[in-house]
């Protein structure tokens, strides 16, 4: 519910935790996500990371607020529910889903950005393990 | 290695970012920001828009590129020259090329110079000047010739003759003195080729030769080199060594032919 166009530079608030990478014994499972130390968390990032994370978040936040105020809240709740349905549509989490309906529906199925030609992540090396990451999506991790 | 939960996001990568701050407490120096410069110009005449640069790329006190391109295509009726990180002019002026192009083929129309200013503009203020890109963006459309000059950080100016670089100051000492409304075509390439040339003359960061690129209504003129005032002298004398310098104390020659016996198996894997 903010006027916001731009995100902050930081962070309002640092929440960091081990819980999304404990093991059974309760402690951080350093063979799956590698060592951990909270005290470089929270560290001050590169100006522009969380601003480039947060900024399609901010406009389209920024848009809904609008439209709420304008049309009345029946105008964002229809346009969040109808991406809700189209991004139900994809593969497991770690195989590359196109969501060409949710690119639709955000406007973005006819430009061009960073992102589709610098680092794509087709090309990426990073290690990635389906069984996990099915777990972590169902939240039934063992 | 790390084992990750989701696909990663394309883009930039701040991965290293704390890493390197954590290095430099300890006290290792990073290269520093390199140095850049270039003269870029543009102008309103008559009936049309002409746009020049100079053709020098430098890297810090060296000269990287003596004739390199700075007037980039962006749509069938617009150019634009860039200035500071070669790179980051390069691929700007070419993302948004691409994204006329996905705008025209969708309007089915030419799109306007305003189109792309404002799609520049705000890239480059999403990136709050990480992206070193400062152009002059020159076009015509149906409102007529158009020009534009967008700072790194996308603030953005629309004047009648405007300049940009380290050698912006000479050039635009020289459109100041002698713009005046309405010059005829071969009077603004003139123009445009004595501010470049003042700013190659009189700026380190920019030399070579003179780019020239003129846009009328549907008529664009690429005069790539138009000028070049820093043509190499020849050198007096031949510095090649004569066929025969070196004596020749002994010749063998052999033929080497290569005998295997046997009969290897054939690969069937």
């Amino acid at each position: 519910m903010s006027l916001r166009i731009t995100p902050s530079t930081q962070p309002d608030s640092t929440n960091k935790s081990i819980a999304e990478t404990v093991n059974s014994f309760g402690v951080h499972d350093t063979f799956r996500y590698g060592p951990k130390s909270i005290a470089t968390d929270i560290l001050p990032k590169h100006p522009l990371e969380h601003r480039l994370k947060h900024w399609e978040e901010t406009q389209t936040n920024l848009k809904f607020t609008l439209e709420r105020r304008i049309y009345g809240i029946h105008a964002p709740v229809r346009q969040l529910m109808e991406r809700s349905i189209v991004s139900r549509v994809q593969r497991a989490p770690i195989l590359p889903s196109s969501n060409l309906s949710l690119e639709v529906l955000m406007g973005k199925d006819e430009t061009i950005d960073f992102e589709d030609f610098l680092n794509v992540p087709e090309l990426s090396t990073d290690m990635m393990d389906m069984h996990a990451s099915m777990e972590h999506k169902l939240g039934i991790k063992l | 290695m790390v084992t990750k939960l989701e696909q990663p996001k394309g883009g930039f990568n701040f991965d290293n970012y704390q890493r390197n701050v954590a290095l430099e407490k300890k006290g290792i120096t990073f290269p520093k920001m390199t140095k850049t410069g270039t003269t870029i110009v543009g102008l309103i005449y008559k009936d049309g828009i002409c746009l020049g640069a100079d053709t020098r790329a430098t890297a810090g006190p060296i000269v990287a590129d003596k004739n390199c391109e700075k007037i980039h295509y962006l749509a069938p009726n617009m150019y634009c020259c860039g200035a500071g990180t070669a790179a980051d002019t390069e691929f700007t002026t070419a993302l948004i090329s691409s994204q006329l192009e996905l705008h025209r083929l969708t309007t089915g129309r030419e799109a306007r110079v305003a189109t792309a200013l404002i799609m520049l503009k705000q890239m480059l203020f999403r990136y709050q000047g990480h992206i070193g890109a400062a152009l002059v963006l020159g076009g015509y459309d149906v409102t007529g010739p158009n020009l534009y000059t967008i700072h790194p950080h996308g603030s953005t100016d629309k004047l009648p003759y405007v300049t940009m670089g380290s050698g912006s100051l000479a050039a635009m000492a020289v459109f100041e003195s002698k713009w005046r409304k309405d010059l005829e075509r071969q009077e603004a390439i003139d123009l445009v080729r004595e501010a470049i040339e003042s700013g190659i003359f009189n700026d380190l960061g920019s030399g070579s030769n003179v780019d020239v690129t003129v846009i009328e209504k549907g008529k664009i003129d690429v005069y790539r080199n138009y000028a070049k005032p820093n043509e190499r002298g020849v050198k007096e004398q031949s510095y090649k060594f004569k066929r025969g310098t070196t004596a020749i104390l002994k010749e063998s020659i052999r033929d080497i032919v290569a005998i295997t016996e046997g009969i290897e198996e054939m690969d069937i894997s």
